[in-house]
């Protein structure tokens, strides 16, 4: 028996030795670089990292990056749980084809979704048109290059990463808990934040997780529907890495962007597990 | 089980069958790089099937910007990204400076007689002249007369502005700065007055992007090169070029061998095709509009000079004194544009 | 929301639920119009007969779809169309070869050790694209390698791995244990029982997790944006800078057969292995 698990556990060596070789060395060796002050990466210092938080305007990147993750995260709960709610109750058949409507988009790539929104939300675009021959406005609004247009349009990008935790959490529920919830008497709303949301809430830790971390590195829909004014962090490690070249403060600016996400993703896990742990204890 | 196999084997059998092109073109292939936008239109259509006809050379296109080659190439260190480079002066300085241009034999080039003299050196060829000014949408806006009328209404609301990552960019921030009592070397007057009527630009996006916010109407005047103008009418958008009254900015636009290459004798070629006159003729052609540098090619009415001899009358700007101070000015412009 | 009153609890509690019909009902359908809408939009400006992508496209044409597939205005295209796929397929391939046994040594291993290696092969999906990609291209570099089309491979295979590595993990647990022991205790081989037993049970997982991982390669950005040069870029790539620059109503034919491929490529996987389903659970 002792024999086996050691030879199975074996089998897991080539993907460990890949990992190590092209996943765990080159981010050892980003650490490694942001600790050199020059572009020629030939001086070891901190100057870097000085620099870069010797800056407030950095400050204001990183905040507005996390902001933006939040506002996503906020605007996908919002459109997406009533819909993960009208999931349950339809048929097997519909529910099946809903799920692919939800999943559709996650196969298409971010660069044809953020496509979709410059003509959706452009100056001559569909939201424009259709509000300037409504008469609702006389002159088009402006939403692309704005923070507005960049939320609406990372709402729909990020959608299926927040309903399919959701759904799947959901629909593990027992429905007999709702309606039991109504045969006492509660209303449907009351059900909907007594019962079905507190149990629901692993999902929906999950489906922010998954939207803040995705909405908070799109760099594409960042820059092409953000444009430059709205500096997020992806576009400063873009511009200095890839425009500037200045490896090292590329480093240090995409180590504060894995830290900065990953500790409000550790920070919401958390939270999940405690909600979890409430409703069950 | 079946499935697995066959989705498999499908998939490595559509990775063969598109390797094979791979291979095909490991003979004669050449990376050269080109500008964003017009430039790689034009290259791509009308350069690169001339050299596969005539010297059986695949030619691949890079769109990158003057800096964005440099940065790359350094980056590199001694494995070239990429085996021709196209820049304009301040960047080529900066090449030449970091060493990582191949020595340039102008005896080399067929075509060489056909050129100016002096449009070649040790470094690399002319191959273009360029001329910077203002673009606008005569549908939308009067014609602006200078570069303060952009930041004056009804302009400034419909501004698209770019930052100093391009030459044209950052001529232009420049005039404008003069134009508030700044220099060559002071750009912070523009920076300023570009600040004031911040809430009212319309759009600033990378250099990259402002054809296509101009087309799609995010903005109707910005400051671009004639080539860039005569490219977006050719797609049916309404817009006409103006020289600013204190003039328009002019330069020349090189080619250079990257250090390292293996590709050297490809290189030549594509650079004896490119000054050549079937190239310069047909570059010079709307919707390309290029400026040309061949001799036996005479100046179309349509472009912005008569010849080559009248860019003496045109804004040229030492680059010698801009490239030491340029990237702190991206840094500024990134700071005092943002929201 | 509060408690209803007892005398007037029937009505209220029907207009409770009539609000919350139309609220739920009515945001759940503004969601799936978030979702769907853009598609469809995308699909019918491809169909445009003007040079511009304005809404409501102009006539009807199949101009675009012919410049597209024309091999020499699109050759650029269609290159970069061709590596993405051999990146995928490439990729997709070693990373069926190296989940598969690792999930097979130690999917099923509940000892801390296998937990943690567990999750530092899952750990690309949530650290930033960006990151990674600087972090290889700085690799890479400072190894002295030429960008290629292998270098695209490895760092493809390091954030797609992981979608197969899940799939598989997952339906390996839900294998009898009891199966795999009565075919040892009948005296197969280890390699037998994998190969007659264990290898067909969980061939749906793995062909999941490979579709999935095929087509993150192909939609793929952060990774290419910093590994690839002029030969080897990849299709969302030249997409990108088709978008920022020139904005050639290319894109949309381009986006046009990208969303006509997932459509079947998704209803073919949903068939024969309920991606779905996999996907949900």
């Amino acid at each position: 028996m002792r024999f086996r698990q050691l030879r199975e556990w074996q089998l897991a060596l080539p993907l460990a030795l890949a990992f190590t070789a092209l996943f765990l060395a080159p981010l050892l060796l980003l650490v490694g670089v942001s600790f050199y002050n020059d572009d020629k990466i030939s001086q070891p210092g901190f100057a870097s990292w000085l620099k870069f938080y010797g800056d407030p305007f950095n400050y204001k990147v990183i905040g507005d990056t996390l902001l933006l993750g939040v506002k996503t995260v906020c605007t996908t709960v919002l459109i997406g749980y009533p819909l993960a709610l009208v999931y349950l109750d339809l048929s097997a058949r519909l529910q099946k084809v809903l799920l692919f409507i939800i999943v559709m988009p996650l196969l298409l790539s971010v660069v044809v979704r953020t496509f979709a929104w410059i003509v959706v939300l452009g100056h001559e675009g569909v939201v424009n048109s259709v509000l300037m021959s409504l008469g609702v406005i006389s002159e088009p609004l402006k939403l692309l290059q704005t923070e507005l247009g960049l939320v609406i349009s990372l709402t729909q990008i990020e959608m299926p990463l927040m309903l399919l935790p959701l759904i799947s959490v959901m629909s593990r529920l027992d429905p007999n808990l709702r309606d039991a919830s109504a045969a006492l008497g509660a209303s449907r709303w009351r059900t909907l934040f007594t019962v079905t949301l507190p149990l629901s809430m692993p999902g929906l830790v999950a489906g922010c997780l998954l939207v803040f971390a995705s909405s908070t590195t799109a760099f594409i829909s960042q820059t092409v529907i953000g444009g430059v004014r709205l500096i997020y962090l992806p576009l400063v490690i873009w511009q200095q890495s890839l425009v500037v070249y200045h490896w090292p403060l590329a480093a240090v600016a995409s180590l504060s962007l894995v830290v900065s996400v990953l500790s409000v993703v550790a920070a919401l896990s958390w939270v999940g597990r405690r909600s979890g742990g409430y409703i069950h204890g | 089980m079946f499935n697995r196999r066959s989705l498999l084997a499908g998939a490595s059998a559509l990775g063969g069958a598109s390797l094979l092109p791979g291979l095909a073109h490991a003979k004669g292939g050449l990376v050269a790089t080109t500008y964003p936008g017009t430039w790689e239109d034009a290259y791509r259509s009308i350069v690169v099937p001339m050299l596969k006809k005539k010297d059986d050379i695949d030619l691949e296109m890079a769109p990158l910007f003057a800096m964005d080659q440099i940065g790359k190439a350094k980056a590199a260190r001694g494995a070239p990204p990429f085996d021709v480079f196209v820049l304009d002066p301040g960047p080529r300085i900066v090449g030449i400076e970091g060493g990582i241009f191949e020595k340039f034999d102008g005896k080399k080039l067929s075509n060489l007689s056909k050129i100016p003299e002096g449009f070649t050196d040790e470094w690399g060829v002319h191959v273009s002249a360029q001329v910077v000014g203002i673009a606008y949408n005569p549908k939308k806006l009067p014609a602006p007369k200078g570069w303060t009328d952009l930041l004056k209404d009804p302009w400034v609301s419909r501004l698209g502005l770019t930052g100093f990552q391009t030459t044209f960019g950052t001529s232009s921030i420049i005039e404008i700065s003069k134009q508030f009592g700044g220099s060559l070397t002071n750009v912070d007057p523009a920076l300023v007055e570009l600040k004031k009527v911040l809430p009212k630009i319309a759009a600033v996006g990378l250099p990259a992007a402002m054809p296509g916010l101009f087309q799609q109407g995010q903005c109707d005047v910005m400051y671009t090169n004639t080539q860039t103008v005569a490219t977006l009418k050719g797609k049916g958008v309404d817009i006409e070029f103006v020289k600013p009254e204190s003039g328009a900015i002019s330069f020349f636009t090189t080619m250079h061998i990257a250090k390292g290459t293996a590709e050297t004798a490809n290189a030549y070629k594509y650079l004896d095709l490119v000054v050549g006159r079937e190239v310069q003729e047909s570059l010079m052609k709307p919707p390309y509009n290029f400026l040309p540098v061949n001799k036996e090619v005479p100046l179309a009415p349509d472009l912005p000079m008569k010849s080559l001899d009248e860019m003496k009358s045109y804004v040229i700007h030492d680059w010698a004194k801009i490239n030491p101070l340029r990237a702190a000015w991206i840094e500024k412009f990134n700071k005092e544009m943002a929201k | 929301m509060s408690g209803p009153g007892m005398s007037s609890m029937g009505r209220r509690r029907s207009f409770g639920d009539l609000t919350y019909g139309l609220v739920i009902g009515g945001i759940a359908l503004l969601a799936v119009t978030i979702i769907v809408a853009p598609v469809i939009i995308v699909l019918m400006t491809s169909f445009t007969e003007g040079r511009a992508l304005k809404f409501p496209p102009q006539g009807f044409s199949l101009e675009w779809y012919q410049q597209l597939f024309d091999p020499v205005k699109s050759r650029q295209i269609h290159r970069t169309a061709g590596n993405s796929l051999t990146i995928a397929a490439w990729s997709t391939l070693f990373g069926v070869v190296l989940a598969t046994l690792a999930s097979l040594g130690i999917g099923r291993n509940r000892s801390r050790l296998a937990r943690v290696a567990d999750s530092f092969f899952m750990s690309p999906l949530v650290l930033p694209g960006i990151t990674f990609g600087l972090a290889a291209l700085v690799y890479f570099s400072v190894l002295g390698f030429r960008p290629s089309i292998d270098l695209m491979i490895a760092g493809h295979l390091i954030v797609t791995m992981p979608f197969i590595l899940r799939t598989t993990t997952a339906s390996l647990s839900q294998l009898d244990p009891a199966l795999l022991d009565s075919s040892q205790s009948l005296g197969a081989s280890w390699f037998y029982t994998l190969r007659r037993v264990t290898l067909p049970l969980i061939a749906p997982g793995i062909a999941a997790g490979a579709f999935l991982a095929f087509m993150a390669s192909i939609d793929n950005v952060p990774v290419s944006l910093f590994l690839s040069n002029a030969r080897t870029d990849t299709l969302p790539i030249r997409m990108w800078g088709m978008m920022e620059s020139t904005l050639d109503v290319r894109v949309a034919a381009v986006s046009g057969v990208l969303i006509a491929s997932a459509f079947v490529l998704m209803l073919i996987m949903e068939w024969t292995v309920g991606l779905t389903r996999r996907m949900r659970d």
